[in-house]
């Protein structure tokens, strides 16, 4: 059994270490996703867990074990983002199990939920439009123009799975309190796929171009920075440009992991180099959107 | 004689949804086809999609339905195509989709019944299609004379407007907005 401790705060971040510590892949040991010590896990701390176990069935290896958080309350919150009753279809849960279901708060504009189809995008984005309008006003202090540009933002990203990934994935968007990195609140998208990744995927059109260079903070670099897309159609690649034009205007942030890099474009309340290459590798792309609540507000 | 298409209604013929919003590519292809056929069936030299009862349009919606079709121009059976009930958050998308392919469209808004060119819309265009908007039906010589440019520039301009299906431009040379106006 290989034993994968999760960092006590889970995040697009920190998912670094947990990569890190992943064995090759395909793993040779049944694994064990030890949660026991986690506090706290953002939306992309979730969908990142959910297509490790995801993946890991893909390839039909055992169910792993997930060890569930022994602190009060975290389980629970576990429980009502809505990741254990999908954490349950690909990991053999150990510790006590809430049996509450997934809620409606005011931190949960969308509980952890799966994309596998385009009409999952029409059910996430109709699902979500009328809360969040009321959620982005209200917590975050925002105009009601930006909530147009955070649905098409959504809907483009979990695009992304439909369109590119070859299998499904999973997208979760909260609002919660960036204290440390930010100072005040803010709603953050989390999609994460388990699929052939950014290089795989642009490696037919792009790779030649780049030679021995081609590599996973290339190929994502290629796709966020320069608007391309495995189709040649001048169309295809904008989805992710209007997401960028979009987030710029509202001081946003958007990050991408694929395979063993990640690359953002950072905004001026942010710290994380816009690319970074020699991580541990990890199974699929992981998308995080961060759209900060205005400056007078939370 | 102008066709009035109305997107939702041609949204929910074509899935399943209790929602009203334009997003994800297939289904963006799939409304596209729903209006061309709608456009084979509708006579007249204007069309008009009305996006009134749509919510929300993503990017690439707006590349399968409206990019693509203004594309498609020559091609189609009508002489223009019009956008109308759109709100600022479906030009937005729109726009972005227009200017990828080099293309600009006529629109008017819910809120403002003065027709405005989205996408990628020279200067000239912009000057002159304004004018035209308070002239109404005008040959070229008043539009330059008006604008104190040469004759040749005005020409220039409202010749390309007419090209790109955003005038109408009469056989006695005349041009103006359409039904649009």
């Amino acid at each position: 059994m290989h034993v994968l401790p999760v960092p006590t705060y889970l995040d697009d971040r920190s998912l670094d270490q947990l990569a890190a510590n992943l064995p090759s892949w395909p793993p040779e040991q049944r694994l064990l996703v030890d949660a026991h010590a986690t506090e706290w896990a953002s939306p992309a701390g979730f969908t990142a867990l959910l297509t490790l176990g995801q993946a890991l069935k893909e390839i039909g290896g055992p169910a792993p074990r997930l060890t569930l958080p022994g602190a009060d309350g975290v389980a629970s919150y576990w429980a009502k983002a809505g990741f254990l009753q999908h954490a349950d279809d690909f990991f053999e849960l150990h510790g006590k199990v809430p049996r509450r279901k997934a809620a409606e708060t005011s931190e949960t504009l969308l509980d952890v939920t799966p994309i596998r189809e385009s009409k999952d995008v029409h059910e996430i984005v109709g699902r979500i439009n009328e809360r969040s309008t009321q959620i982005l006003k209200r917590e975050l202090d925002l105009e009601a123009s930006v909530v147009g540009g955070f649905g098409q933002s959504l809907s483009e990203t979990c695009q992304n799975i439909t369109e590119h990934a070859g299998t499904g994935g999973w997208v979760a968007v909260h609002v919660y309190n960036f204290r440390r990195r930010l100072g005040r609140k803010a709603v953050v998208i989390a999609v994460s796929d388990a699929g052939i990744g950014f290089r795989r995927s642009l490696e037919a059109t792009q790779a030649k171009r780049f030679g021995d260079r081609w590599s996973d903070g290339l190929a994502i670099e290629t796709a966020l920075i320069h608007n391309i897309s495995r189709f040649r159609d001048p169309g295809r690649g904008q989805g992710l440009a209007g997401t960028k034009r979009y987030l710029a205007r509202w001081h946003g942030k958007i990050s991408i992991r694929s395979g063993t890099a990640r690359v953002c474009i950072p905004p001026a309340w942010d710290d994380e180099p816009p690319m970074t290459e020699g991580l541990g590798w990890f199974p699929g792309s992981q998308v995080t959107i961060v759209i900060p609540a205005r400056e007078s507000a939370s | 004689m102008s066709a009035v298409i109305r997107i939702e209604r041609l949204l929910h013929e074509t899935i399943a949804t209790p929602y009203s919003d334009l997003v994800t590519r297939p289904t963006g292809a799939a409304v596209r086809q729903r209006v061309l056929d709608a456009l084979h069936e509708a006579a007249g030299d204007e069309a008009h999609l009305d996006f009134s009862a749509v919510g929300l349009v993503d990017f690439s919606c707006a590349d399968e339905v409206v990019a693509k079709l203004v594309g498609q121009l020559p091609d189609l059976p009508v002489l223009r195509l019009h956008l109308s009930g759109l709100r600022e958050d479906h030009a937005e998308a729109i726009e972005h989709a227009l200017r990828c392919h080099g293309l600009a469209v006529v629109a008017v808004f819910v809120d403002s019944p003065r027709p405005r060119l989205l996408g990628t819309v020279p200067e000239d265009w912009q000057v002159v299609f304004a004018l035209l908007s308070e002239m109404g039906r005008a040959p070229a010589p008043p539009v330059a004379e008006a604008l104190a440019w040469p004759l040749v520039r005005a020409r220039a301009a409202l010749d390309a407007l007419a090209a790109g299906g955003c005038l109408c431009a009469h056989p006695d040379d005349t041009f103006e907005l359409g039904a649009v106006a």
